[in-house]
Parts: C-alpha cells; sequence; structure tokens
C-alpha cells in the first residue's frame, strides 16, 4: 500500500484488469448478468470462486498476512472494470471484508468456495457504523448488506470491533433489487467474538472509493453504448449524432466521467500515499458525490438518446439504468453526503 | 541580458522559494489582486521589471532572452504570482506573438520583434475578432491587397483587449477572396501610429474599457510584414498556445471565488444556513474535482506526453463553475449585488464584480458552444 512502489500500481493494475477478463467479458456482452438476475441470490456463486482463484480478494490482505498487498488505485481500477460490465457478484464487498479480516481470513472465503460480505451500515440513510453491540454483545441490525442473499460468511463491524459470523448465525431479511439483485438487511444477537479492529473507518472509506470506480465503470459503458447509437441512429437521414442538442448533452457527460476519473485515482493515491483522517474522510464523501451524480445523469440522458428503446427491458442500456438506480446510493446518496460535508465546513477544513 | 541561472535543473521547491522571493522582492508599488486588467500606464513598471530581470518570458528559449521554463516550472511560476496577486501584465507578446514569430517567423522578424517585446518598446494587441467574424473566425472580411512593395489593409477589428495601450497589432487580413474561407488569410503585423489606424474603446458591463475596436483605412505596411506566407495565415494562428490550454483550465480562478464567496457569506450572517451550505459544498467539490483532473493534465505535461482535443473540457468546466459560484455569491449579497460601489470599497467582496468578470471566461479563447461542438467530433467522434 505504500507508495515507495511508485509507477507499479499501473502495471499492478494491468495485470489485475487482464485478469478479470476472465469474470467480465471483454466483449461487453451482458448474456450472463441477464441470465441471473431476479433469481436467487441474484449472482452466480460459481464466480465468486473464479473470482477466488484470480486471487481478488487477496488484493487488499497485507503480503504479512499472506495477501497481496495492492494499493487502492488497483482496487478501483479493478472495480471500474467490473462496473463496465455490471458485474452482479459481490466481489468489491468481499475484498473489503477480506482486508478487515487480514491474517484471519478464512482459507474458504479466499478462494470464493464460500461467500464471504460485510456488512457495516447501521441504518437505512445514515453512514454510521458503530453500532450492533449491546453491553458487549454482538446485538442488532445491519443495512445495505451486498451480496446478503447467497453469502456464508459475514464480517460485522461496531464499535466494539469485528466478528465474522456464519449465515446460521445470522437473520437474512431480503427485498428485490431493481437491478434483479437483492437489498439485504441482517438481524444478529450473538455470543461471538468481537476483535479489536482499527481500520473499520479507513476500510469504509476506502470501499467507499471502490464503489464510485464501480459507478464510473458504469457510467463509462454506459456512455459509450450510447454514443455508439448515436452514431448509428439515423432520422431525417442523417445520423442523430450529427444534432448539436445531443453532442452538446454528450459533452457534458463526457466531462463529468473525466472528473470523476480523475478524482477517484487521485483520491485513491493520496489514501495509499498517507492522508490525514479528515481529509480522508472528506475526500471520501466529495468522490462518491460525483461518482453517484454522474451515474444517474448518464443512464438518464442515455435513455432519452435512446428514445423509445430505451424504455425497454429488451436493450441492454436498461441494465446500466436500473443498475445505477439501484447502487447509486450506496455508501451515502449525495443528499447524505452532501450533509456530511456540510457538517465537517465546521471542523475548519478547506477543500 | 541577465544571467539567468538553469531554472529547470532546480528543484520544484527550490523553484517555487525562488519564484516567491522574486516576485515579493520586486513587484512595485502598484495595485494587488485587482479583478479587472490594469492598463498599462499602471501596469509598465512590473513589466518594465520582468523585462529587467530576464523573467517577461517564460516560455521562450533562452537563446532569445526567455526563461526556457518547462510546464512545471511555468506552471509554479504562475502559481506563486497569483498567490502574491501581482498583476497581469500586458502580455499578448510575450504569450501569443513571441511563440508564434518563434515558430513560423522569418530570422529577421525573430531579430526585430522579439527584443522589442522583451524590452516593452512594442506593446501589442491581437486583431482577430470582426464585427462578422466571432466564432465563426475564418469568415474574416479585413483585407489587404497587395500594392508594390506594400500591402494595402482595410476593414476592422473588434474585442482587442488592452488594445488602446498597444502600438503594434497583429491581424487575421483575408487575402484571397476565391477559395475557401479558412485558405485566403494572412497573418500580418501592423504598427498602430501608421497612417489610417484609428482605434475607439469600447465600455464593458463593468463600465470599464479593456478592449477596442481598429479600423483600417488604407493602411500601407511593408510587404516583409507577414508571417507564414500568403494566404497561410489561419495555420499558424491555429498553432498556437501549447500547454498554456492546459493552464487556461486550472482551478485556480474558481479557488479564489470560492473564498470569496465564503467571505461574503460569513458577511451576510449566511455562512450557517443549511441552504447556502447545501450549495457550497457542491461548488467546493466541483472546484476539487477539477483540481484532480487539472493535475492529471499537468501530470501529462511533466511526463512530456501529448496534451489532445479533450484538455478543452478543463476550459469548458472551470469557466462554468466560475460563473456558477458568481451566481451564488449574488443571491448570497441580496439586495447588495445590485449596488454599484463594493461593500467596504472592496471590489473583491463585491458580488457583482466577481459575477461580470466571470461572464467572459464562457466567450473568449473558444466560446463554451464551439468547444462543446469540437469535442463532440474530435473527441466522442460523434458525427459532423
Amino acid at each position: 500500500m505504500q507508495d515507495e512502489a511508485g509507477e507499479d500500481w499501473v502495471e499492478n493494475a494491468r495485470m489485475i484488469v487482464d485478469s478479470a477478463g476472465a469474470i467480465v467479458p471483454a466483449d461487453g456482452s451482458l448474456a450472463r448478468v441477464r441470465a441471473v438476475r431476479f433469481k436467487g441470490p441474484g449472482y452466480d456463486r460459481g464466480i465468486m470462486a473464479e473470482a477466488g482463484a484470480l486471487g481478488l480478494f487477496q488484493m487488499r490482505v497485507g503480503t504479512g498476512a499472506g495477501g497481496l498487498g495492492l494499493g487502492l488505485r488497483e482496487t478501483c481500477e479493478l472495480a471500474r472494470v467490473l462496473g463496465r460490465g455490471l458485474l452482479p457478484e459481490p466481489v468489491l464487498p468481499a475484498i473489503m471484508a477480506a482486508a478487515l479480516l487480514q491474517e484471519n481470513l478464512p482459507g474458504s472465503a479466499l478462494t470464493g468456495e464460500q461467500v464471504l460480505t460485510w456488512a457495516w451500515q447501521d441504518a437505512p440513510g445514515r453512514l454510521d457504523w458503530t453500532g450492533g453491540v449491546k453491553d458487549g454483545r454482538l446485538c442488532g441490525r445491519k443495512h445495505a448488506v451486498q451480496g446478503a442473499a447467497g453469502a456464508d460468511l459475514f464480517v460485522v463491524v461496531t464499535g466494539a470491533g469485528i466478528a465474522l459470523l456464519p449465515r446460521d448465525a445470522v437473520t437474512v431479511e431480503v427485498a428485490d433489487s431493481l437491478d434483479g439483485g437483492k437489498l439485504c438487511s441482517i438481524a444478529f444477537d450473538n455470543a461471538a467474538d468481537l476483535r479489536p479492529c482499527a481500520t473499520a473507518q479507513s476500510v469504509i472509506e476506502d470501499a467507499t472509493l471502490a464503489h464510485s470506480a464501480y459507478l464510473l465503470g458504469v457510467s463509462e459503458r454506459a456512455l459509450e453504448i450510447t454514443l455508439d447509437y448515436l452514431r448509428i441512429r439515423r432520422q431525417f437521414d442523417r445520423p442523430i449524432g450529427s444534432f448539436q442538442a445531443l453532442q452538446h448533452r454528450a459533452t457534458e457527460m463526457k466531462v463529468g466521467l473525466e472528473l470523476s476519473r480523475a478524482a477517484i485515482f487521485a483520491t485513491a493515491r493520496r489514501f495509499d500515499t498517507g492522508i490525514d483522517a479528515q481529509s480522508r474522510a472528506q475526500a471520501a464523501a466529495r468522490v462518491k458525490l460525483r461518482a453517484a451524480q454522474l451515474a444517474m445523469h448518464v443512464s438518464r440522458e442515455a435513455i432519452q438518446m435512446h428514445g423509445a428503446i430505451g424504455i425497454t427491458d429488451e436493450a441492454d442500456i436498461g441494465l446500466f439504468v436500473r443498475k445505477a438506480m439501484a447502487e447509486a446510493n450506496l455508501f451515502g446518496s449525495p443528499r447524505m453526503l452532501r450533509a456530511r460535508l456540510a457538517a465537517m465546513l465546521d471542523e475548519g477544513l478547506a477543500a | 541580458m541577465k544571467d539567468l541561472p538553469d531554472f529547470n535543473a532546480m528543484s520544484d521547491d527550490a523553484f517555487r522559494a525562488l519564484a516567491r522571493d522574486f516576485v515579493e522582492t520586486h513587484y512595485p508599488d502598484i495595485p494587488r489582486y485587482t479583478l479587472g486588467r490594469l492598463h498599462w500606464d499602471q501596469v509598465k513598471p512590473w513589466y518594465m521589471v520582468l523585462s529587467a530581470q530576464g523573467w517577461l518570458c517564460p516560455t521562450w528559449p533562452r537563446a532569445h532572452g526567455g526563461m526556457e521554463l518547462t510546464a512545471a516550472k511555468h506552471l509554479i511560476l504562475i502559481e506563486e504570482f497569483e498567490r502574491y496577486g501581482a498583476a497581469r501584465v500586458n502580455d499578448i507578446g510575450p504569450v501569443m506573438l513571441g511563440p508564434l514569430l518563434l515558430k513560423f517567423g522569418t530570422g529577421a522578424q525573430k531579430a526585430r520583434f522579439l527584443p522589442r517585446i522583451l524590452s516593452g518598446e512594442h506593446i501589442w494587441a491581437q486583431g482577430y475578432s470582426e464585427p462578422g467574424a466571432g466564432s465563426d473566425l475564418a469568415a474574416v472580411r479585413c483585407e489587404a491587397v497587395r500594392d508594390g512593395a506594400e500591402w494595402v489593409i482595410n476593414g476592422q477589428k473588434t474585442w482587442c483587449t488592452l488594445g488602446m495601450d498597444a502600438n503594434w497589432i497583429f491581424i487575421l487580413a483575408r487575402t484571397d477572396k476565391t477559395v475557401k474561407k479558412q485558405a485566403g488569410i494572412s497573418f500580418l503585423l501592423v504598427p498602430m501610429d501608421a497612417p489610417g489606424v484609428t482605434t475607439r474603446n469600447i465600455e464593458n458591463l463593468e463600465r470599464e474599457t479593456e478592449f477596442c475596436e481598429v479600423f483600417f483605412d488604407d493602411v500601407r505596411i511593408p510587404a516583409d510584414h507577414i508571417v507564414g506566407g500568403v494566404n497561410e495565415g489561419w495555420a499558424a494562428a491555429k498553432a498556437l498556445l501549447g500547454h498554456e490550454r492546459v493552464f487556461i483550465g486550472a482551478p485556480r480562478l474558481s479557488a479564489a471565488a470560492m473564498s470569496r464567496l465564503g467571505h461574503i457569506a460569513r458577511r451576510a450572517g449566511v455562512w450557517h444556513d443549511p441552504v447556502f451550505r447545501d450549495r457550497y459544498v457542491a461548488l467546493q467539490c466541483d472546484v476539487a474535482d477539477l483540481s484532480d483532473l487539472f493535475e492529471a493534465y499537468v501530470d501529462r505535461l511533466r511526463d512530456g506526453r501529448t496534451i489532445g482535443a479533450d484538455v478543452a473540457m478543463l476550459k469548458v468546466f472551470q469557466s462554468e463553475l466560475y460563473q456558477r459560484i458568481s451566481e451564488l455569491m449574488m443571491e448570497v449579497a441580496g439586495e447588495e449585488a445590485g449596488a454599484v460601489m463594493p461593500p467596504e470599497g472592496d471590489r473583491r467582496l463585491h458580488a457583482a464584480a466577481t459575477y461580470l468578470s466571470a461572464r467572459p471566461t464562457t466567450i473568449f479563447g473558444g466560446s463554451t458552444e464551439i468547444m462543446r461542438n469540437m469535442l463532440a467530433k474530435a473527441v466522442l467522434d460523434l458525427p459532423g
């Protein structure tokens, strides 16, 4: 995670992305994504085993703990590629759960044989994570638990430490999500050991960046598909992409995309090389704000620019719209993030 | 000419310290932190100091009297001068004409004009736009006709920034009306004291005279006052600016406006107003994101990589962001926003001054609409 690696991260990221080709088709096919939606947990556990075989779950486990010790930039680059493919499997949550566990990561989770996720959010619409304990006992609920519907192991994050719970130690509440996945919360009341964990806050911020990069990938691919359509679709004997009204709106999307990309990777670099706690919290909120707005903006414009075909379930662009709607608000909606940033103004922080 | 050290061999920190010390030591007793431009009679002492110290032309080769700074060092210089609030000098000669002559000028032109820019003897104006040729610059009609050993010029140029302070002007003139409009344009150098040149000042919305019109009525110049060959002016004019295209999108203008906005909000008693804060933090994020994108381009310059047409995204976003900040300033200022006199006599606390100074940023240097047309075609590969 130290930056003495210098530019090594570029090469590391390239290798990670190459390997991700095994779980995200390079040709942009979304056939598999369509096949798993609205069924079972909304994803394919077999893909988690493939991701495990690629070593992805060891990315954020330190080399001293037998992991790869890769930086957040590499993680964000992976996340971007996963987002381009609308990957429904909880690969990023498993990476973050493993980052919390470090040397305590079970072998079955490392290989993806068992699906690992994490649960940190105390209440919907809030970013607090220190709840989940009563009188020293693990007891309470966690919300927006990604991948919970098909998970075997849960890292529960509390203010008194973390605990690793098996599936039968939690009650999973499941609601269908617009993208064909599940929106889950978990409840628990358990005598499990709580292990001290000093990194919870920073891992949540890391995850906020990684999720932003996932949304960046979603937006990037949605814009590409939309630009292709603008070049091909003809009306009034011209490609509609020749119309200035659409061209200017397309450039607005591109500007937002590049701002988000720059913000994510510059912030990830700062996280990798060291940054104070307050700046870290503020930067994570800023990056997520841009990414969430971008994903909603691009997917909305994508529908309009596709015309009527854009509102059919048959067209792939709709999968991006649904993904943005289902996931743009994870790790904080724009409203929550702006409120958080506004509160931080009083802490004397500059931009 | 001063014997200058090798700036590029210094560490960034050492050069930054040197630049800071330079401006603190040498800046004359003239206004700092002005929102608008100063005229020649006010800013001349600073120009002459820069000239005497050899710091006037940061990008020119040392052999021609420049500092030959890399892009990264040049950026540091700009940052330190702006941090001190140093006024911008009449820089069309150093920034625009000099690099153009270095690239397209003859040996004789370089020998004659470059030293006179450096000495402050020649102050240049830019004569590109006309009443009928703004965004569609290639539509220029100001005409130059060859008559023996001279060009005879008739027509009009407009929006010449600080043109009233200049004694020379370079113009894009029509030299062939029979070909495609871009192919019939030449780049000419005209002394403003030539018979037939007249100017008329234009008052802007701030009621200041920062630009003027220039009229040419049978103005005669020697045939060799042409740069880049007859009918080759368009290519020369378009080839300009290099890494300046990155710097024009720098976040400093917006960042400085944000700090003024914070000040205005505290003064107006709305700093803790949640409605204000909601918009303030969103703008603050925009500035920070712009800074990150800007740095990505600076890194490219630093690594010697090429800068593509996509760099225009910086200017598009920066200029609109600056305007959005000024719009919130206007709301915060309330009734005071409409007053002619700035609060406490300080224009920097005057929302209206920022609001008006932000207007031209989406117009000059390629309007936002033209930039978006170009981005759509050159970057997004959309059909024409």
